[in-house]
């Protein structure tokens, strides 16, 4: 129908012009510091004031603000902003006292914590050694069913010493407790004993629970008795919108100040952009139990054959950079400088498959969850594609997460499992212990098995000195260099649009505190 | 033989609801085994490493370890008692969240077609009785564009002119009465121009009609010609028509645009869910909608034959 489509053009042509109107294009920043710009904004009025509080843009609702219950980002955003651990991530990802004063670990099985005194609860219940022991007790209930399952591992109990000082008791040496500290929140006994707690959560943080309208926003604001710094934007609301567009439209007519995971393409046409490298690690999981990819030397090539740069500059437009062949950045327990991305070389990738007696290549399956992860099929056609040039022919098989996961899980000896996989890996312990599920032969997600790396990583599980666990996870990345359990692909960018007014610096570990953020004029 | 006219009509009101019935349970089946074939939600729910044994725990606890036909039998079973099973995601009744977001879809859906008849029929009358003038063919262009374009996409271009240039109106959500003029005008003109489309042709033809033309050459004018025969006699097309529009608008319009809106309504919800694999809450979503479409139907239905004396056995 002509007349329909003149029309569709025209609409299009008035709303491409809109665009252009309104945005500049972003000027470049470096690795570390975010990328800012500034609009020129001649500034109109808002249709949506807001007085002295905030909004945020989330694409998805909470299931339950019981901060112990659950992980999931959308959930995180809200509660981390109203409990706390025992334990906090400074800026640099460094571990730092919070709740707990000083730590230290007393017994093998045993983890020492003496508390703030200055601590209350938002309910006024009292915060002390009772409260942690009723926290950690809650968490770790096999009934309770929390998706924080890293967070849990190796603990078994709590005890109260006294009423400041209090003992985590774990099965055997664990090194992982303090990182662990950081995200499993305190929560008050009386009101987290109750089966509502997930719709009115109370806990120590800078912001209390004020409302939650379903289906529309969550409301927080500035709690008084708060014993660190009181936070300078005094209250603020979570607010859901689904749909990407709609979320940059409210953040561009200035009814919003942020927008979480903001995409790629959109990057020029907020008003403030900012774009840091995230905990994200993307990879294709190679299954070494797979007679045509046992040979270490084949999947180096897979990871010679292809181009991250590229990956990085097209598809993610520069939001994301070749990691180090590691799961891990430099702020991480673990991480080997020494080791680097794989260099992208295709004729040496096609002379090593030659020499592992593979002239013609092979095919190999490739699974990629559906819509699970930030351009996951795009990059998985890219790599397929870069593959095929060296002779290696991928087969795409796309499925649901659920089923994903079910195909995925078949341990690596089974004839049954998967060749390889696509996903990413977030390093929430900032810790390559983490990782052991996948390069220990038996971890749960391993399809790799090398005596040398079990015998690394036992060792490291047996001390909790970080030196020596760092210089011995370092050796295992090196192993994994020579013997790659993967395609190492990306470490991926977070990507934020933020209100001209808005002043945030963001964190390492992906979590928005309200509290860290001011408004300027 | 001859029936009595109100026999006939409960014999139809009777054999509708059968009809409707079947339907319903067909939808159930149908919305069931899509669920069961998408993946196992437990797969989506369990932490990232969980083991095949939690995965197992899971599965028993919520009964996905079952057969298909056993797992169907149960939640009939439910079903036919109100019990819509337990939403994986919220961890509370599934039709909960349902009834919260109802009066939202409800809302919405009749201040959208209320626009859409409106539009859509006062302009469909003015074009069809006469063909052919400025105002016809420039209403008849729009109407087009209007029904070729995607809703959603409509919704899009409304918010970046209306609450991002003009920043008249809020972009999203409903947290005033002003969230809701967005919405109601992308439905009312998606609607209302395929009611335009309709009336228009339904008008022209009545006026080209014998009758009309003898009408007119009895010297009575033509406006009241049209106000007392046309419309009368396309006002039964007319109705049916916006009811028509409303069915199907409930039937997936106004939930794409729901969600373009951040409007918490069902639509909304129900596609939340889907995401989620959270299928309880998206299989009570289904169901009462489709309780809703086909009581709508039947409404319609007996509507036009209360109407329109010519359905009715004499």
């Amino acid at each position: 129908m002509p007349r329909a489509r003149t029309l569709l053009l025209a609409l299009a042509l008035v709303l491409a012009a809109c665009q252009g109107a309104e945005t500049t294009t972003t000027t470049g920043g470096s690795d570390t510091t975010p990328a800012t710009t500034a609009a020129d904004g001649t500034t109109t009025t808002t249709a949506a004031p807001v007085a002295e509080g905030i909004i945020i843009a989330l694409a998805t609702e909470p299931s339950t603000l019981d901060g112990q219950l659950v992980n999931d980002r959308s959930s995180r955003v809200v509660t981390n902003n109203i409990v706390e651990g025992l334990l906090f991530r400074d800026q640099s990802g460094e571990i730092v006292p919070y709740l707990a004063e000083t730590y230290e670990a007393i017994a093998d099985d045993r983890w020492q914590f003496t508390l703030r005194q200055d601590v209350t609860f938002h309910n006024g219940e009292a915060f002390n050694a009772d409260a942690v022991v009723f926290s950690i007790m809650r968490i770790i209930a096999d009934d309770y069913e929390t998706q924080k399952t890293s967070y849990i591992e190796g603990l078994v109990g709590a005890e109260a010493v006294d009423e400041y000082t209090v003992d985590i008791i774990t099965d055997g040496i664990s090194p992982v407790v303090p990182a662990q500290m950081t995200s499993i929140p305190i929560v008050p006994p009386e009101a987290g004993a109750d089966a509502g707690y997930g719709d009115n959560p109370v806990g120590t943080g800078p912001y209390q629970f004020v409302s939650w309208d379903r289906g529309q926003q969550i409301t927080l604001e500035a709690y008084d008795g708060y014993w660190g710094e009181a936070p300078a934007i005094q209250s603020f609301s979570i607010r859901f919108i689904p749909d990407a567009q709609t979320s940059l439209a409210a953040l561009q007519a200035g009814e919003i100040d942020m927008v979480l995971d903001l995409l790629p393409e959109q990057a020029d046409l907020v008003p403030v952009f900012v774009s840091t490298p995230g905990p994200e690690f993307s990879y294709i999981q190679l299954n070494t139990y797979k007679e045509f990819l046992a040979d270490p030397l084949v999947r180096q090539a897979l990871n010679y054959a292809v181009d991250k740069e590229t990956l990085a500059a097209t598809i993610y437009e520069g939001h994301a950079r070749p990691n180090d062949a590691q799961h891990l950045s430099a702020s991480m327990l673990g991480y080997n400088e020494s080791v680097d991305a794989f260099p992208y070389d295709p004729e040496l990738a096609m002379q090593m498959l030659t020499d592992a007696g593979y002239p013609e290549g092979f095919t190999m399956e490739l699974h990629v969850p559906i819509g699970r992860f930030l351009k996951g099929n795009e990059t998985a056609e890219f790599v397929a594609a870069q593959l095929g040039e060296v002779g290696v022919i991928v087969e795409i098989v796309l499925t649901e997460f659920s089923v994903h996961r079910e195909v995925t899980r078949i341990p690596g000896p089974d004839p049954a499992s998967v060749d390889s996989r696509y996903g990413w890996n977030s390093n929430e312990w900032f810790d390559a212990a983490r990782y052991s599920g996948f390069f220990s032969c038996e971890g749960g997600s391993s399809k790799i098995c090398i005596d040398e790396i079990d015998a690394l990583h036992e060792e490291a599980s047996s001390t909790n000195d970080a030196e020596t666990r760092d210089q011995l996870y370092q050796q295992i990345w090196a192993i994994l260099h020579e013997n790659p359990l993967s395609i190492y692909l990306l470490q991926q960018n977070l990507l934020y649009g933020l209100s001209d007014r808005l002043q945030w610096e963001p964190r390492v570990d992906d979590e928005v505190l309200v509290a860290s953020m001011s408004l300027t004029g | 033989m001859k029936q009595s006219p109100s026999t006939s009509m409960g014999r139809f009101v009777i054999g509708r609801l059968r009809d409707g019935a079947v339907v319903l349970i067909l939808v159930v089946l149908v919305i069931f085994v899509l669920a069961f074939v998408v993946g196992n939600p437990v797969e989506y729910y369990a932490p990232p490493d969980a083991t095949q044994e939690d995965i197992d725990r899971l599965n028993r606890i919520l009964g996905f370890d079952r057969p298909f036909h056993i797992q169907f039998v149960d939640y009939f079973g439910g079903l036919i008692q109100g019990d819509f099973g337990e939403s994986l995601f919220q961890r509370r009744p599934a039709i909960k969240p349902i009834m919260e977001a109802l009066p939202a879809t409800i809302l919405l859906s009749l201040t959208g077609i209320a626009l859409a008849g409106v539009l859509g029929s006062i302009g469909g009358v003015l074009a069809g009785v006469r063909p052919g003038t400025l105002f016809d063919r420039v209403s008849n262009f729009i109407s087009v564009a209007l029904v070729s374009v995607p809703n959603f996409w409509l919704g899009l271009v409304l918010i970046v002119i209306f609450a991002v240039q003009l920043r008249i109106l809020p972009t999203s959500g409903f947290f005033d009465n002003q969230g809701i003029i967005l919405p109601t005008l992308t439905l009312g003109l998606v609607h209302g121009g395929r009611i335009f489309l309709i009336v228009r042709s339904v008008t022209f033809e009545e006026t080209t009609k014998p009758y009309v033309m003898v009408a007119e050459s009895k010297g009575l004018p033509f406006s009241y010609v049209v106000g007392r025969h046309v419309l009368r006699n396309a006002g039964l097309t007319i109705a049916t028509t916006v009811g028509w529009e409303y069915v199907r608008m409930m039937g997936g319009t106004a939930f794409a645009i729901e969600f373009v809106f951040a409007w918490p309504g069902v639509g909304n919800l129900m596609i939340d869910s889907a995401h989620r694999q959270d299928f309880p809450v998206l299989q009570a979503g289904v169901i009462l909608t489709g309780v809703f479409v086909v009581t709508a139907n039947i409404v319609v239905d007996l509507g036009s034959r209360v109407l329109d004396r010519r359905l009715q056995p004499v």
